[in-house]
């Protein structure tokens, strides 16, 4: 197991360092000079050249290279180039709204969905299961906008349940008050796709021999499908809710603009309007850090959901 | 008899207390929103709206504008009085008004800190030390004598050094302070009272280093008290802000009378703070008006027909519900330029120089662009048409001008059939020799780019002009702009200070690669800006201004479009609030009534 571990950790290094070059060069080629939009509405080349020395873009491609490398080495990115605040408090501050968020509605949406996908799985064919397949497609059909317009109107204005829109400042008032919408959409809009990839998962289990097996030795049918079912079928579920994860780091952007949610998603996007590279930079090594490090927790958590699972 | 005294006391307390304006009023807290995220509130880092609007609500210039009148009119502020300017118009001096001192801070080490001229000249020279990077920097760069000998020694030396003495800043006492220009400006008052150029304090800016953006100690109206970056900024009334009242006269607008009436003697300010929420969102915004969330809801201009009749008039229901709208034209104007140089990189530019021919290529563009569509459909009849290239509002302005390059593609099309430029079978015409002729209009990626650049294919098809469109970001289109580098472009400019010079300067012939994004270069024009810029504001300059516009129109340099209009929605308990042109912070000067349901 630790070999195993050891060896997956190496390869997280040619893995990380083909993104690092992507994302270098992608900026460099795709994003823009951003002394451009720093130096403000009237600038001569002096000024644009003394801000590119300040970041450090004046320098050749290589040098910068290696800079970004000791930045991901050293874990520190510096200053955004905006607004001057350092990166780590970037994520300090603006994680824990995201998270407030997501979490929730990742443990809401995947209990209900695997729920919902275990009944229609178990009523196949019937009229229930057929239309509640109709309502996913056509729930998956909509986009995100129309579902956070509609909410926001309907649930926040119309029937004033929740506020509109808004932030507070204690995590009690911001879980219970300000996230019970944005969350609420959320878990509506993840709803449809995943009730629909977990039945298929839940009909996959449901037609094995071992459940006919237990049925035909008179197991009920609530164990059968609770236990026995539930628990094979949570395999591919585990994986798909573990390729969410990551997600997480980045936030729900359009729920954050919305809701004025102050997460890293929200600063994400202010990040690429104003071209400020340190905030991207350190977003997609995070990102892509996390990304390997729950694929290789997923497939420990395989392990010990089936010890069948060679790990090799 | 031992009581009397303390009846006498009393009683001349109770009289000071209701002759004493009352003092700002810490429930009243004003909610408002900005539909883009802030990026500091230095004061020399910043160039967005959001951090000048509050910087502005925090920091004091020397001078400032007078709230009702318009055009706007320049007043002092923590000056005592309007500066005294020698007569070659060089040398400016003011006094500060002593006792006024900046809100506590731990950089001051517990002691409170007084407001000095010294404290001006150190806030105006960071403008120009490279460190800062200012955006703003081109409001004093070679204005002031000695102060450009500084940066160039910062260049060499890699630190600028704030106590070196320099003629252009001269510090005869305390509250003194001489301010010696290159060259003669009558209109320099304008960037005293620019709202950046308030006052810091060199111990704050020492204290917080790096941190200055998150850390502004000023002596305004209001002080920092919570900042959540890019969510929520909340001030708080300063409670050291000097003595002030409401005690502005009337303006031409009729509702200013009700505003004088309701605000005449109020001690300023008069609320206790503003909370400001960022939502980019438009619907976010407008439902949070709605549900009485937010008391002032500046922009929401794509949603003027839902609030707002034909007439610029608040709908029936919105007005029953008690809702208001003040509605004003924004001192700006928008405008394509045609890049002049005969050349792009070394290609012939079909657009660029003075002969005849190409003189009538633009003329024809110019005179078969649909402006009608722009303000009737981009701009959704939210804009007036610009008819000169200071807009109104702006020292300079003439309201009686009537741009002189009409909408007319039959006129258009006979220019260019004289001129040579024959329409091939396909439909579209050639250059007089015979080459193809194709313009190219440079825009961003974004849906509104997307729709002018629609409105400029159906405008130049109707004369049989070929465009192609270069579509880069934003920041490369800057970058090739100001390598003059672009043939045709929409471009932008809202007033940094009500006077014409701002304006006026986007076509002076030095200022190409920088503000003159046409690559204008006109001996005529030149000359007369030059003269415009010894002038102050009067009939004089105006006649030069006059002059330079009919040059610009000869030459078509620009196809001048519009101004828009903001429109700014306010509950019902909002008192005293009247669009400034070039004050953002207006909650210095409003009040807050009863809120319905409280």
């Amino acid at each position: 197991m630790l070999s195993y571990i050891v060896r997956r950790v190496l390869e997280f290094i040619p893995t990380l360092l083909g993104v690092v070059l992507l994302v270098f060069v992608l900026f460099n080629i795709v994003g823009g000079d951003p002394a451009y939009l720093l130096a403000g509405k009237v600038s001569n080349p002096a000024q644009i050249e003394n801000i590119r020395r300040q970041l450090g873009i004046d320098q050749p491609y290589p040098v910068q290279f290696l800079i970004f490398i000791r930045q991901i080495v050293t874990g520190d990115f510096g200053v955004s180039w905006s607004t001057n605040e350092r990166i780590s408090a970037i994520f300090a501050t603006r994680l824990g709204p995201s998270l407030t968020v997501l979490v929730p509605m990742m443990v809401i949406g995947t209990v209900l969905s695997m729920a919902a996908a275990m009944l229609v799985a178990y009523m196949r064919g019937s009229l229930t299961d057929r239309a509640i397949m109709v309502a996913c497609t056509v729930g998956q059909s909509i986009s995100i906008l129309v579902y956070i317009i509609v909410f926001q109107y309907v649930v926040g204005y119309q029937l004033g349940w929740f506020p509109v829109q808004g932030w507070g400042n204690g995590f009690t008032e911001n879980l219970l008050r300000y996230s019970a919408l944005p969350v609420l959409v959320l878990v509506v809009v993840t709803l449809a796709p995943d009730i629909r990839l977990y039945r298929s998962f839940f009909l996959e289990e449901i037609n094995q021999d071992y459940v006919r097996t237990a049925r035909a030795k008179g197991m009920g049918e609530a164990r059968t499908m609770g236990i026995h079912v539930l628990r094979n079928a949570a395999i591919p579920v585990l994986t798909n809710v573990m390729i969410q994860l990551p997600g997480l780091l980045a936030g729900a952007f359009l729920v954050e603009r919305f809701f004025s949610i102050p997460g890293i998603g929200r600063e994400v996007i202010l990040a690429v309007e104003r071209s400020d590279f340190p905030l991207i930079k350190a977003v997609t090594v995070y990102v892509a850090i996390a990304t390997m490090v729950v694929n290789l927790a997923t497939d420990l958590l395989y392990k010990a959901l089936d010890p069948r699972v060679q790990l090799r | 008899m031992k009581g009397l005294p303390r009846c006498i006391g009393i009683a001349a307390l109770f009289l000071i207390w209701i002759a004493a304006p009352a003092q700002a009023d810490n429930g009243k807290i004003l909610r408002v929103t900005f539909q883009a995220a802030e990026t500091g509130f230095d004061p020399v880092r910043i160039s967005d709206y959001y951090s000048g609007t509050v910087i502005e609500a925090i920091f004091d210039p020397l001078l400032t504008y007078d709230y009702l009148a318009r055009p706007a009119k320049l007043v002092p502020n923590v000056a005592a009085s309007m500066p005294s300017i020698s007569k070659d118009g060089r040398t400016y001096t003011l006094q500060v008004k002593p006792g006024i001192f900046f809100s506590d801070d731990t950089a001051f080490k517990g002691a409170r800190r007084e407001l000095t001229a010294a404290d001006y000249a150190y806030s105006f020279k960071r403008f120009m030390d490279p460190a800062n990077r200012s955006p703003y920097a081109f409001l004093f760069e070679g204005k002031i004598a000695g102060l450009d000998d500084l940066v160039a020694q910062a260049k060499k030396t890699g630190r600028f050094d704030y106590d070196a003495r320099i003629a252009g800043f001269e510090l005869p006492d305390r509250f003194t302070l001489r301010i010696r220009l290159n060259q003669t400006d009558f209109n320099f008052s304008h960037v005293l009272a620019f709202p950046l150029a308030g006052a810091v304090a060199r111990e704050a800016i020492e204290t917080y280093g790096n941190e200055t953006n998150s850390h502004p100690v000023g002596t305004g109206p209001f002080r920092l008290k919570s900042y959540v970056r890019s969510s929520k900024i909340t001030l708080e009334a300063n409670p050291g802000y000097r003595d002030r009242t409401w005690d502005f006269a009337a303006g031409d607008n009729p509702a200013d009378t009700a505003i004088v009436a309701q605000m005449k003697g109020k001690r300023l300010p008069a609320i206790g703070g503003v909370e400001i929420s960022i939502m980019e969102e438009t619907q976010s915004r407008w439902l949070a008006f709605l549900g009485r969330q937010t008391d002032i809801e500046y922009q929401l201009s794509e949603l003027a027909g839902i609030f707002m009749g034909a007439d610029g008039k608040l709908k029936p229901d919105f007005a029953k519900r008690g809702f208001s709208l003040d509605r004003s034209v924004d001192p700006e104007i928008t405008y394509t330029y045609f890049n002049m140089q005969e050349s792009i990189g070394g290609k012939p530019n079909p657009v660029g120089g003075f002969s005849r021919e190409k003189i009538a290529l633009r003329r024809a563009v110019a005179m078969a662009y649909k402006l009608e569509d722009q303000i009737r459909i981009i701009r959704n009849g939210q804009a007036i048409r610009a008819q000169y290239p200071i807009p109104p509002g702006v020292a300079g302005h003439d309201p009686a001008y009537r741009r002189g390059i009409p909408h007319d593609p039959r006129v258009a099309n006979a220019l260019l059939d004289r001129f040579g430029y024959r329409k091939a079978s396909d439909g579209y015409r050639s250059l007089p020799d015979g080459k193809p002729l194709v313009l190219r209009y440079s825009s961003p990626p974004t849906e509104v780019a997307r729709q002018f650049d629609e409105l400029i294919k159906r405008s130049l098809d109707s004369i049989g002009v070929r465009v192609e469109f270069h579509k880069d970001r934003f920041p490369e289109l800057i970058k090739l702009e100001n390598e003059c580098r672009l043939m045709m472009r929409g471009a932008a400019w809202i007033a940094d200070y009500p006077d014409g010079d701002n304006f006026m300067q986007l076509l002076y012939g030095p200022n190409s690669k920088q503000s003159n994004n046409a690559c204008y270069q006109s001996r005529e024009y030149d000359k007369r800006y030059e003269r415009s810029r010894t002038l102050p504001d009067g009939p004089e300059r105006n006649r030069l201004y006059r002059e330079m516009t009919r040059i610009m129109e000869t030459d078509t340099v620009w196809m001048l479009a519009d101004s828009r209009y903001r429109n700014v929605l306010l509950q019902p308990h909002v008192m005293g609030y009247r669009k400034h042109p070039v004050l953002h912070a207006e909650w210095l000067y409003i009040d807050l009534g009863q809120r319905p349901g409280t």
